[in-house]
């Protein structure tokens, strides 16, 4: 049903930007809240995984993962700009209006994963949408196993969400292991692409009873999935999450429409074994 | 059911009676050469309305999803912005819908109202909405060279999803069946009389007459919705159809029971907008592109996959209970590439069958063997 409560499924609701801050090149996020407080805590029951439809007035609207944990208290968006809504969301300012309708999609199960490991491996703006789940799940960290990230960005200064990495490299439990493509002067950690950092002799990944989340560029999910199907692990214990051009969100307009399944509506997080049926290019 | 019978020089005054409910009547009309269209009755062009006709190539779809509809308009006032939903529904019949199209409607019903999202704004209109089916009985009128409702199953009469059916009996008289309570109520009317067992058979007789009279187009769609289904389609099919391609995006234009869109916002003054939605095509180069220019559906065939695979998986037409081809034909009249419905499914069915039945020669040739190797199924 709409989540938004409306009787209207593609009325969104007027947002009000709190304040801006600026992550990597041409990457920003942006806090923000509903004017209506009743809408703010409807929305606040979203899942990891899930996202929302934007609506910059008179310019369009687009969807976008959301980055924040349903644990955490303020609601955000990390948006890079690529094409004329994310560039007119750019240019506003704290105070600023805009609008937003969601949470949509499936989201990923956390609950289903209790009991077990879980493993990370983000690539570049990959992060944004597993950034909701790695904060899930140290905040639930006595449901599961092991917590290990693997993040992976182009340059130093292209590695997102500092403050987090920080902080998980800090938890007990959790490892947390950056990686870049190219290093900058002052950079002293591992220099390759995310895979490399499974071979690191500190690293030990276990497969069974292990969820494998994925996200990130086509050319390194590719890789990715071949290094975790060689390990061993099963196709239906990696989980991603797609991204499609969408216009609405609820399974209406078609864009996303791939294999036998709508994104917007059956996902967006899917099981590898679920992406590879689905038969295009991820 | 109930049946009536009413006189042939009776059957405008249905139209007269919508229209006195304060409903806008949408007609067939015939145009300047063969071409037939839907249009609003005024009282000049009532006598004008078809009752044989060939079914016009733009079909009725629009008065329940319009080909631009506005859906909501934003205005911008001292730091304020006003959203409002924007409906136009005002009460509408069409008269003289083929049962097809009455089809392809209940299709967008399933697809808009019946799944998890309600779209308002077909809602809004299709519950305003009364529909006189005709049935197509006139073999040298009605039905068209590219007809093949037969195997679509939707035709000649429809059994459900109208409101009024009026079926030509020939003799001056034509038989309407009524589909709801709404449709009913208009046999209070004087125009309608009860019919006899005779009219009963005489209704059964011209329907299997007319069942005859269909055209050579025929769409074998079991095989092949199987064969979709269990993804048995060779790649170099696929291709072979998207050749033919030359994405003008025609098909899904005519189609009654293409559902996708495509929303825009548009400004309307210095503080106001609009956001319309507009009918799209999977057919086009930028259905899938996403901002920055990714395109995950980048061949041509990619997207002609994308239309006959959603319209003829298993899958979906589980899931929305009714097969998004309700075989009208009007694909294969505006395709310049002859891939229409019809000929998609016997290429994509003929293709597999030949490659799953070898002939006992092919079969101990190893050559055979090494090409069905190299060409794996899409997986």
């Amino acid at each position: 049903m709409n989540p938004s409560g409306s009787d209207n499924i593609y009325l969104p609701r007027t947002a009000i930007l709190e304040r801006v801050v600026d992550d990597i090149p041409e990457v920003k996020t942006f806090y923000w809240r509903f004017e209506d407080p009743a809408a703010q805590s409807q929305f606040k029951r979203f899942r990891p995984g899930q996202f929302a439809q934007v609506s910059l007035f008179g310019i369009g609207e687009f969807p976008a993962s959301l980055p924040p944990s349903p644990t955490e208290s303020e609601t955000f968006f990390t948006i890079r700009q690529v094409g004329s809504c994310t560039a007119a969301l750019h240019q506003l300012h704290p105070g600023d209006k805009f609008a937003v309708r969601g949470p949509y999609g499936n989201g990923f199960p956390m609950e289903d994963y209790y009991g077990k490991n879980l493993v990370f491996v983000a690539g570049g703006i990959g992060m944004i949408p597993l950034r909701s789940c790695i904060v899930y799940a140290i905040a639930h960290r006595q449901q599961y196993q092991s917590i290990q990230i693997f993040y992976g960005a182009k340059t130093p200064r292209e590695l997102m969400y500092l403050k987090n990495l920080d902080e998980w490299q800090n938890t007990a439990h959790v490892s947390c292991h950056t990686t870049v493509d190219r290093s900058d002067n002052g950079w002293a950690g591992h220099v390759g692409v995310v895979g490399s950092l499974f071979k690191r002799p500190d690293v030990r990944i276990p497969v069974d009873n292990t969820i494998a989340f994925v996200c990130g560029p086509p050319v390194m999910f590719r890789f990715v999935i071949r290094d975790l199907l060689e390990m061993g692990f099963k196709q239906s214990n990696i989980v991603s999450t797609l991204e499609r051009y969408m216009k609405c969100g609820v399974g209406k307009c078609g864009h996303c429409c791939i294999g036998v399944a709508y994104i917007c509506v059956d996902g967006p997080v899917f099981t590898y074994e679920q992406i590879k049926k689905l038969g295009e290019d991820i | 059911m109930k049946a009536r019978i009413i006189d042939s020089v009776d059957v405008l005054k249905i139209v007269d009676l919508l229209r006195a409910q304060g409903r806008e009547v949408i007609a067939p009309f015939r145009g300047r050469g063969n071409d037939t269209y839907f249009d609003t009755v005024t009282s000049e062009n009532r006598d004008d309305v078809q009752i044989h006709f060939a079914n016009p190539s733009y079909p009725p779809k629009r008065f329940v999803l319009p080909h631009i509809e506005q859906m909501m308009k934003f205005h911008r006032s001292d730091g304020k912005i006003d959203m409002e939903p924007t409906y136009e529904h005002p009460p509408r019949a069409i008269f003289g819908i083929r049962s097809c199209d009455v089809a392809g409607i209940s299709h967008l019903d399933r697809f808009y109202l019946d799944r998890e999202f309600r779209d308002i704004y077909y809602e809004k209109r299709r519950q305003n909405l009364f529909l006189v089916n005709v049935v197509c009985t006139d073999p040298a009128r009605d039905i068209g060279e590219n007809c093949f409702c037969m195997c679509a199953d939707t035709g000649p009469a429809a059994r459900e999803h109208f409101d009024l059916q009026l079926m030509d009996l020939g003799m001056g008289q034509f038989m309407a069946v009524a589909g709801t309570t709404a449709g009913q109520t208009l046999f209070n009317e004087p125009i309608f009389r009860k019919g006899t067992p005779a009219h009963v058979e005489r209704r059964r007789e011209i329907l299997g007459e007319a069942r005859k009279r269909f055209k050579t187009t025929t769409s074998w769609f079991p095989a092949t919705v199987r064969y979709v289904s269990q993804d048995k389609i060779l790649d170099s099919t696929w291709e072979e159809i998207g050749k033919r391609c030359m994405e003008c995006g025609g098909c899904t234009y005519v189609c009654p029971a293409c559902t996708c869109f495509t929303v825009s916002d548009r400004q309307t003054g210095p503080d106001e907008a609009e956001r319309v939605r507009i009918w799209d095509s999977c057919a086009l180069a930028g259905f899938t592109r996403m901002a920055g220019g990714f395109n995950p559906r980048r061949a041509v065939h990619d997207r002609r996959n994308r239309r006959f695979f959603r319209k003829l998986a298993h899958y979906f037409i589980q899931r929305e209970l009714s097969m998004a081809c309700v075989g009208c034909g009007r694909c294969v009249s505006v395709c310049h590439g002859d891939i229409g419905m019809p000929s998609v499914v016997e290429m994509l069915r003929r293709a597999t069958a030949e490659r799953a039945l070898p002939s006992a020669a092919e079969k101990a040739s190893p050559s055979v063997a090494e090409v069905d190797k190299n060409e794996p199924v899409r997986q």
